[in-house]
């Protein structure tokens, strides 16, 4: 009896040696299997942002729009009868002037931007102004004596224009037509001013999106996350532009005070003043989990929550210059296209790659870019940088950004190391859409830039960044932890930093190995002669 | 010498198993994080490793602040003594079956192998794995909280420390069945109780004090001025005391008759003066005003080569006393067979008519022999029967068996037997013969 009891009591103390350490595990899994981060939906939390409402105003009621336009200047002329300072304001933003003010480490100011840089779609303006001028917001500039000083040359109902009926044509300077004109199969309209000039309000995403949604000449061509359906997207393609979702207008996030629109297109923009960030609406602590939050310090929203671009049409990724002016048989413009109708081939601009539902490549930015100038020397051992995005896990501004990077082949000059500017678009013979000898283009775009031509040409790699900042995803396709803390993760690529998951020592996990096979073979080694000896005893 | 001793305490074996299964789970989750492998998800498993993280530490501010407490710390003092002894033993001694070099104590529960590595924990990777770890908790930004340029080199040595603890871990299981048997020390650690060596001076003076507290004897102390300054239960009991205050502080004078006071006087004079009294019978006065007899023992307590008083013993002599000498008598004159089995089945003591019944000269014939000695072969096993029934506890009031006598001849006895306890334990069995050999033949 007493024996029984004993070994009673003895279990009742291992019981409680065992529930003192088990207690506070279960009680733990308890608390944290709590659904603390649960998918249950919570308002999203908003600063700063209510609709701009304007106040109301009924252009139809003022006299002087119901005159009979002339002219586009007209109009304009009208519109800054009233408002009177707009066109001073206007004459000083990067839309009119397609530069911005540059300090360069040296402390000189330069003008910068898409009127000077070249880009990796068709390279650079001069010479071509009248063809890329189609999406300036002014008339006329249609080589470098245009006077950016008349406010009279100012557009002002491209971006205003409620009817949907104003287009500028793609090859006039900035002009619409004055009678009905075809280009190509499509038929431009000659626009009715005065019905234009009496139907104008804050711009919407269609205003924006006749230039900004189709550069590079087609749908979607550039940016990759802006594209003609974001007139129409669902909140699986863009939340913020979702018809059914917030419906926001880009002048949303783009405010513009005296016409100075924020935001940077790192294409053109070399500096991160005018920026917009999530965090203006969205807070600093937008997620409840604060190790979400304090990712943000490391990580760019746009990194998680868009884990795809491009989601509906397909964005150009390459573009191979070299390969144009071939034709068909019949001497007829060679064009190839792919079973989604994109244009992979085309006699006047060479090969192209299309993709979409692209996972975005990832690098670090601090919101600074520098740029290849016009004449800037430089070898083609790897691809030419025409623009990168400044910053690295050092830099105390950088985050890890989502990018498209737009690859191609561009002209360039061997002897001079510099890439060139071809004379592309024109009726003359050296245009090389007119004459298809890129010697001659390139003689005379050289001319126009004032740059220096050996008279040998080739083409050379060459990449474009655009970090990629729209159709962000609902919260519940962002990406998750282990796509990025993993092997083989989102951020496979980006180095220079310890990223948990995915980095480790090789040589010590090989170290590590050893030393635990060497410990288990040792104590087995061990355990197999105490064994032996003990039948030997 | 050793001895079942409570030698890991409640908080230790607490500390050391929520240790393990903390440091289990850290790797388990740690080496997720690592990328390892795939379990909970990268997301659960970094919560389940910085909630297991916290647990950890909080433990182990218990546990510092535990051994400082009860002065364990001093465990972990190293000693190069007998460090190459120890790995000599694990190196080859122990394939021979050597003892093992050092022994364990309750003051020296680590071999100095065992200091040297748990310090080694406690200093070294322990403190390295919480500190890189905080550091790899909070770090989320170049110079935040420390500027350490990145998580690559906390996270490297953090990695080295897991290897290394998995590494002892291993080492440390493996080790745990070098013991006397290879769930020794396993058991020890879960309930707490090792036998384990223990000092015999220190023993001894321990087990001596618990004697004189438990003793049958009265234990009683007085001063100088005859005052009691101390007793023990015994003495209370004779003395009829309920409560100790009852005298302690009084003269020794109240514990006597007025006529037997003078007697007592004189001894006590007597053992001031330095005398030891080895056995006096005395007859005392009880607190209820009853008497007792009782044998007196009385020596001098010395402080500084001064006696500052006197001690010693009473041993009852009462009525029961007298019952038990009868009793004695009684076993060994007995015209029954008297005898005591030990638990192995030897026999220890048997009585003369037991002699006589199966023969035997004297006692020594038969003392140290096993009891199959006492049947004819095809007996034995009713015997052995009886015996481990007895054994298990069991009394057997009446049972005829056939003795097989030392000449060889048999004889038929009503047998008896019973077990013997020591505490709860039985140590043997004892028991009746009455013959009835002559009684079958009537």
């Amino acid at each position: 009896m007493r024996i029984e009891k004993e070994s009673k009591k003895e279990f009742i103390k291992l019981l409680v040696l065992f529930m003192a350490i088990i207690t506070p595990w279960i009680l733990g899994i308890a608390y944290f299997s709590k659904p603390a981060d649960s998918v249950a939906e919570h308002s999203i939390k908003l600063v700063n942002y209510k609709a701009d409402v304007g106040s109301r105003v009924d252009h139809q009621k003022f006299l002087i729009l119901q005159q009979d336009f002339k002219t586009p200047q007209d109009v304009t002329a009208a519109c800054v009868s009233c408002h009177n300072m707009a066109g001073q304001d206007i004459m000083r933003s990067s839309h009119w002037t397609w530069a911005r003010e540059y300090v360069t480490e040296s402390g000189d100011t330069l003008q910068l931007g898409k009127k000077n840089m070249i880009n990796n779609f068709c390279i650079g303006v001069s010479s071509n102004e009248a063809r890329c001028t189609s999406c300036h917001i002014g008339y006329g500039w249609e080589d470098e004596n245009f006077d950016f000083t008349d406010s009279r040359n100012i557009d002002c109902i491209v971006c205003h224009d409620q009817t949907g009926t104003y287009k500028k044509f793609p090859t006039a300077a900035g002009y619409p037509v004055n009678e009905a004109k075809k280009f190509g199969n499509t038929l431009f309209q000659a626009p009715d001013y005065a019905f234009i000039a009496q139907n104008v309000g804050s711009p919407s995403r269609q205003n924006c999106g006749v230039c900004h949604f189709v550069g590079g000449g087609g749908n979607n061509v550039k940016h990759g996350d802006i594209a003609m359906e974001s007139n129409q997207a669902s909140k699986e393609i863009d939340v913020h532009m979702a018809i059914e979702g917030a419906n926001m207008d880009c002048v949303a996030c783009h405010i513009a005070d005296e016409h100075n629109i924020t935001g940077n297109l790192y294409s053109v923009s070399s500096d991160n003043t005018n920026s917009i960030t999530c965090d203006q609406c969205h807070t600093n602590y937008p997620h409840k989990n604060q190790t979400l939050n304090d990712h943000s310090n490391k990580v760019a929203c746009q990194t998680c929550h868009i884990p795809k671009y491009a989601k509906a049409s397909a964005t150009k990724m390459n573009w191979d210059w070299s390969s144009a002016g071939q034709f068909n048989e019949d001497g007829s413009t060679l064009i190839k296209k792919d079973s989604a109708g994109n244009i992979t081939y085309h006699s006047m601009k060479g090969t192209f790659v299309w993709e979409n539902m692209i996972t975005p490549e990832y690098y670090w930015f601090n919101g600074k870019a520098d740029h290849y100038l016009l004449g800037d020397k430089v070898d083609t051992i790897d691809a030419i940088q025409v623009n990168s995005l400044l910053g690295s896990y050092e830099d105390e501004f950088a985050k890890i950004f989502p990018v498209k990077v737009h690859r191609g082949r561009q002209i360039y000059d061997p002897v001079n190391q510099i890439l060139i500017l071809p004379h592309l678009f024109g009726k003359d013979s050296s245009a090389y859409w007119t004459g298809y000898d890129w010697n001659k283009a390139a003689k005379a775009g050289m001319k126009s830039a004032k740059l220096p031509y050996s008279g040998q040409y080739t083409f050379a790699r060459t990449e474009m960044y655009w970090p990629i900042n729209h159709m962000v995803a609902p919260a519940e396709e962002s990406l998750g932890c282990s796509d990025c803390h993993s092997r083989d993760g989102h951020l496979a690529n980006l180095a220079g930093f310890y990223l948990p998951g995915r980095d480790r020592s090789i040589f010590l996990d090989r170290v590590g190995f050893i030393l635990i096979v060497m410990a288990i073979a040792g104590v087995a080694f061990h355990a197999t002669l105490r064994i032996a000896g003990k039948r030997n005893n | 010498m050793k001895k079942r001793t409570y030698i890991y305490k409640g908080f230790e074996r607490f500390w050391h198993w929520s240790q393990a299964l903390l440091i289990f789970f850290l790797a388990l989750t740690g080496f997720e994080i690592h990328g390892s492998f795939s379990l909970f998800g990268f997301k659960d498993v970094v919560k389940w490793h910085d909630m297991a993280a916290w647990a950890f530490i909080v433990l182990i501010v218990f546990a510092i602040f535990w051994h400082f407490a009860t002065g364990e710390w001093k465990q972990y003092i190293p000693t190069t003594k007998l460090v190459k002894a120890q790995i000599s033993y694990y190196i080859t001694g122990i394939f021979k079956g050597a003892p093992h070099p050092t022994h364990k104590t309750i003051y020296n529960k680590f071999n100095p192998l065992q200091r040297l590595i748990y310090l080694g924990l406690k200093l070294l990777i322990i403190p390295l794995q919480v500190g890189t770890g905080l550091v790899y908790m909070f770090y989320i930004y170049p110079n935040n909280p420390a500027h350490v340029g990145g998580l690559g080199l906390v996270a490297i040595i953090h990695t080295f420390g897991a290897f290394s603890l998995l590494a002892f871990i291993i080492a440390h299981v493996y080790l745990t069945t070098t013991a006397e048997t290879p769930l020794t020390s396993i058991k020890a650690m879960l309930t707490g109780w090792e036998a384990i060596d223990v000092d015999e001076k220190e023993e001894r003076s321990k087990h001596l004090q618990q004697a004189v507290n438990d003793s049958a004897a009265g234990y009683y102390r007085i001063d100088s001025n005859g005052i009691f300054v101390d007793v023990n239960q015994a003495w209370l009991d004779f003395y009829k005391c309920t409560q100790r205050d009852q005298i302690i502080g009084k003269h020794y004078s109240i514990t006597r008759d007025k006529k037997d006071l003078a007697e007592l006087d004189l001894l006590v004079s007597r053992v001031l003066f330095g005398e030891f009294i080895t056995g006096v019978p005395a007859t005392r006065k009880c607190m209820d005003g009853s008497s007792g007899k009782h044998l007196l023992s009385a020596n001098p307590v010395i402080e500084n080569e001064e006696v500052i008083g006197m001690e010693g013993f009473v041993l009852n002599i009462s009525e029961a006393e007298g019952l038990s000498e009868h009793m004695y008598y009684t076993v060994r004159n007995s015209g029954a067979g008297y005898y005591r089995l030990d638990d192995k089945g030897i026999i220890v003591e048997v009585n003369n008519a037991w002699l006589e019944l199966y023969k035997y000269d004297n006692k020594e014939q038969i003392i140290g022999k096993h009891y199959s000695i006492t049947r004819s072969p095809n007996e034995v096993e009713n015997l052995e029967k009886s015996f481990n029934s007895v054994m298990k506890g069991e009394t057997i009031t009446g049972k005829i068996a056939i003795r097989k006598c030392r000449d060889g001849s048999t004889g038929r006895h009503i047998l008896s037997a019973n077990p013997v306890f020591v505490g709860n334990q039985a140590v043997g069995m004892e028991g009746f013969i009455l013959d009835i050999t002559t009684l079958e033949q009537d």
